[in-house]
């Protein structure tokens, strides 16, 4: 592949957006930098003939999987990232040490990467030539079948983190029907919210 | 090829990150940035080897990962419920 | 000879007495544990009496060790000495029952004397080397056990640990005499290897090296210079345990083993030589120390140390059954002399300096009447057992060189000096000390009487063959050790030594008799310092070989000590450089990270650069 402007242009937004996701103050900021990231990385697989990767990249990863983050960042109000004392002030070097060590070698591995001789084509990647890999039983099938398993084992997990304890008692015992209620001082109050929750 | 650096060059932007982030969020951000290197390095050799199965496999990274942010974020929430700090230099008790 | 049981059961006798003695002696008592520890040996007397006078007997296990059977040999020889180890024991078990009235291990004693008269008994009966081997030791320990009978002092027990190092030496040297001759002959029955020797056709040097070990064990056993040391320190247990192991029996376990291996010896005129120089020396030196000693049991010790020399002379000119004649004399008069001196320790309670002894012959008539026949038995008064069998000594001396002979007469005029003088310092002259003397019990005094009657009667089973009586123990000993043929000396040869060695002994006893009367003179008492130090033989031994040894025993235990320090550094190495990596568990996450990634960056590192 030859490397051209809009090449270029992509590499320059994917490692900037990068950078920014690593450094940026603001948790709002750096996940919407990541969604950039994303979105750039979606067109670059448009570019590999990987086109149904991009549409799934662009609706699952970028749209679903930051935004959930995006929801997490509001709930926790954990806007900031300076939080508490920083006991390892050191770790920043090594860290840069250690990432710059990894993409050397990460490079210098991937440079040694000889390309098969006559690459068949990919047809852009299309649903039609990967379903066939997908559904077949002796290729993906199963593998298919335990990731959706594993999505609902999820989606289990997600619900009991937040203590089903307290969701069951809540739910059978709705706060206005509670036995250990103190009556209220004012009668009036009280039959407000009666006839509010009877509606 | 150039996106094989590129891939080479997020995960290891992804890593300094997830080292240097004390915010437990953020730092999952970046681990989700590095896995996403991991992925684009996939696609790279899909084309570079002609190999469709490459893709598939990065149909099931992107919804593993979905369940894993699931999952972990819930776990975020879940601690940090208790402790109402979202530093992660906090999480001492593996200390021995 | 037979195949016959009774031969176990008599050494099964005194350790059946050791066994209920250690085990339920306290409930036994006193004075009950005592006659039972003396009947059983009474009746291993009597057993062996009745085999002895049946012609002997034997008694094998076959293959108790490979190639060697247990067994047992009642002959002429052993029955000997088993007459003297289970009589003569007899009586001391008596008398010991009234000398160890009151003490708190009153059953412990008897029960250990029992195991002694069992394990010197089958070193006795042992007709194979490993056998008599058990017995050796089994003395040894018997003797250890005895002599720090009163273990909460000290110095008992210090004796006690020399005996038994001092004999581990000689030990040492039976054992790699029966390594030699296994290799040699194959065989460690002693019957089978005096068939073997007499049959010839063996290397004389590896023979020769071989009865030396032999000799090394027996010098050991029986305290022949330079293994003497221990034996004056053995007079700190109890009299009767110095009256029967350290004069009867125990010490001349070594004459014995040599006479036994007499078909070893007779050959062997190196080996005899060096015999005849270990006994001349011992004989020198213990009858020389004698003459300087103030503890009255330490006296007769080192007389015993002069006799067993005399023993060791005769062993070396071939005298073999005159040795064993003179151990049962000397059994006799030494015991006597021991339990007499016992006796007056018991009336002046406890009293055992003889400065402070004197006039006893006023005060314990009979145990006075026991000490004037022990002396003139053991100064070798003529017509008492002593004499007799002293003389044959000399005559056979006379036979190896005149030179022998005057030495050995020299070395008798000591013994006359030595004997005299203690009889003198204890019963002659007037009482030195302040306590009230009183003679002893009855059963105490007739072991003695019975004693007595053996110093002054045994002698005549082996008169000279120029007195006209016939001479019992002669043939009966040479036909279990064998005959060597023996040219006698000339009738009137014969008839000048005994005379001169009568009148000799006469004369020393008389002039010793008035001599130890006087105050010293300043000579004498410079010898007598010396003397009293066993001429410096412990302060030497003590420069040479304790302190050294001591020196490295401290030296390895330090460097044990450091060796566990050093061990124990070791652990707290291991446990620093455990505190150190346990620095990497900080709990952090973004430190387990952070060696992740470094982690990654190297194995990643190496996989491409491979």
């Amino acid at each position: 592949m030859s490397i051209g402007f809009w090449e270029v242009l992509a590499l320059l937004v994917l490692v900037g957006t990068g950078l920014a996701v690593v450094r940026l103050q603001n948790a709002v900021h750096a996940a919407l930098a990541l969604i950039a990231n994303f979105l750039v990385v979606a067109g670059v697989y448009v570019a590999l003939e990987a086109r149904f990767v991009a549409m799934i990249q662009i609706i699952v990863y970028a749209g679903a999987i930051v935004v959930l983050f995006l929801f997490v960042i509001m709930l926790l109000s954990a806007a900031s990232a300076n939080v508490g004392q920083d006991l390892l002030p050191r770790l920043g070097w090594v860290a840069a040490l250690g990432a710059l060590g990894l993409a050397g070698v990460l490079t210098y591995a991937v440079t040694r990467f000889q390309p098969p001789a006559g690459t068949p084509a990919l047809g852009g990647g299309l649903p039609q030539a990967l379903g066939p890999l997908l559904y077949d039983p002796e290729k993906w099938l199963y593998a298919l079948l335990v990731v959706g398993f594993l999505l609902l084992v999820a989606t289990v997990a997600a619900v009991v983190l937040i203590e089903p304890e307290r969701i069951v008692a809540a739910t059978s015992h709705p706060a206005h029907l509670r036995q250990d209620q103190k009556p209220s001082p004012s009668a009036g109050q009280q039959k407000d919210e009666k006839a509010v929750v009877k509606r | 090829m150039i996106w094989l650096v590129a891939s080479a060059l997020l995960f290891s932007i992804g890593a300094y990150g997830a080292l240097t982030r004390r915010t437990a969020i953020l730092m999952f951000l970046s681990i989700e940035l590095m896995l996403n290197a991991a992925a684009l390095s996939l696609i790279s050799f899909s084309k570079l080897t002609g190999s469709l199965e490459a893709q598939v496999v990065v149909l099931f990274i992107i919804a593993i990962a979905a369940a894993e942010v699931a999952v972990g974020l819930g776990l975020i929430v879940a601690i940090f419920r208790r402790r109402e700090t979202t530093s992660v230099d906090e999480l001492r008790q593996l200390r021995g | 000879m037979q195949e016959t049981f009774l031969l176990p059961l008599i050494i099964a006798l005194p350790l059946l007495g050791f066994v209920l003695l250690g085990l339920f002696g306290k409930r036994i008592g006193e004075p009950a544990a005592g006659w039972l520890a003396s009947l059983l040996v009474l009746g291993s007397f009597l057993l062996g009496l009745v085999l002895l006078l049946q012609g002997g007997g034997r008694w094998a296990l076959p293959d108790w060790l490979p190639g060697i059977p247990f067994s047992l040999n009642l002959d002429n020889l052993s029955g000997v000495m088993l007459m003297v180890v289970t009589g003569v024991g007899f009586l001391i078990h008596v008398w010991a029952i009234g000398y160890m009235h009151g003490d708190p291990g009153y059953s412990r004693f008897f029960s250990y004397f029992n195991l002694f008269i069992a394990a010197m008994l089958v070193l006795i009966l042992g007709d194979s080397l490993p056998v008599v081997f058990i017995g050796w030791e089994g003395v040894g320990l018997a003797s250890y056990l005895l002599i720090g009978f009163w273990y909460h002092e000290r110095i008992n027990v210090d004796s006690a640990r020399k005996a038994f190092i001092v004999n581990r030496i000689g030990d040492l040297g039976f054992l790699l005499a029966m390594g030699l001759l296994w290799s040699m002959f194959g065989t460690l029955s002693i019957s089978e290897l005096a068939e073997k020797v007499e049959a010839g056709g063996y290397s004389f040097t590896t023979l020769t090296l071989a009865g030396f070990f032999l000799l090394v064990g027996a010098m050991g056993k029986s305290a022949q210079v330079p293994l003497m040391v221990w034996l004056p320190d053995a007079m700190a247990g109890p009299t009767p345990v110095s009256a029967l192991i350290h004069a009867a029996t125990m010490v001349t376990a070594g004459v014995y083993l040599l006479v036994r291996h007499a078909f070893m010896l007779h050959d062997d005129a190196y080996l005899s030589g060096l015999i005849v120089f270990i006994g001349l020396l011992t004989a020198f030196y213990g009858a020389l120390c004698s003459l300087g000693q103030w503890d009255i049991k330490r006296i007769v010790a080192y007389t015993t140390l002069s006799q067993l020399g005399f023993m060791f002379v005769a062993v070396g000119v071939g005298a073999y059954w005159v040795a064993i004649f003179h151990i049962v004399t000397h059994a006799f008069f030494k015991a006597l002399m021991f339990m007499t001196s016992g006796s007056v320790i018991h009336a002046l309670g406890g009293e055992q300096d003889v400065r402070k002894m004197g006039g006893m012959r006023k005060y314990l008539p009979a145990t006075h009447l026991h000490g004037l026949i022990a002396t003139f038995a053991s100064g070798g008064l003529v017509p008492l057992a002593g004499f007799w069998s002293k003389d044959a000594i000399l005559a056979y001396s006379f036979e190896y060189g005149p030179w022998l002979w005057f030495l050995m007469l020299l070395a008798s005029v000591l013994a006359a000096l030595y004997s005299i003088r203690w009889y003198v310092l204890v019963f002659w002259g007037e009482y030195r000390g302040k306590e009230h003397p009183h003679e002893s019990p009855a059963v105490m005094l007739w072991p003695n009487h019975i004693l007595m009657g053996g110093a002054i009667g045994v002698g005549f089973m082996g008169l000279p063959y120029v007195i006209d009586y016939k001479n019992f123990i002669e043939p009966f000993l040479t036909k279990a050790i064998g005959e060597f043929p023996h040219e006698k000396l000339p009738v009137l040869t014969e008839w000048v030594l005994i005379l001169t060695s009568a009148v000799v002994a006469i004369a020393a006893l008389w002039w010793g008799f008035r001599f130890f009367q006087q105050k010293m003179p300043a000579w004498y008492e410079r010898f007598q310092a010396a003397a009293l130090q066993g001429f410096y033989a412990d302060a030497l031994y003590n420069t040479l070989l304790v302190n050294p040894a001591k020196g490295l025993a401290e030296l390895l235990f330090g460097g044990d000590k450091g060796l566990l320090a050093g061990f124990a550094g070791l652990g707290n190495l291991v446990g620093g450089l455990g505190s150190l990596l346990a620095r990497l568990e900080t709990g952090s996450l973004r430190f387990y990270l952070a060696g992740l990634l470094v982690a990654l960056v190297l194995l990643v590192g190496w996989g491409v650069l491979r």
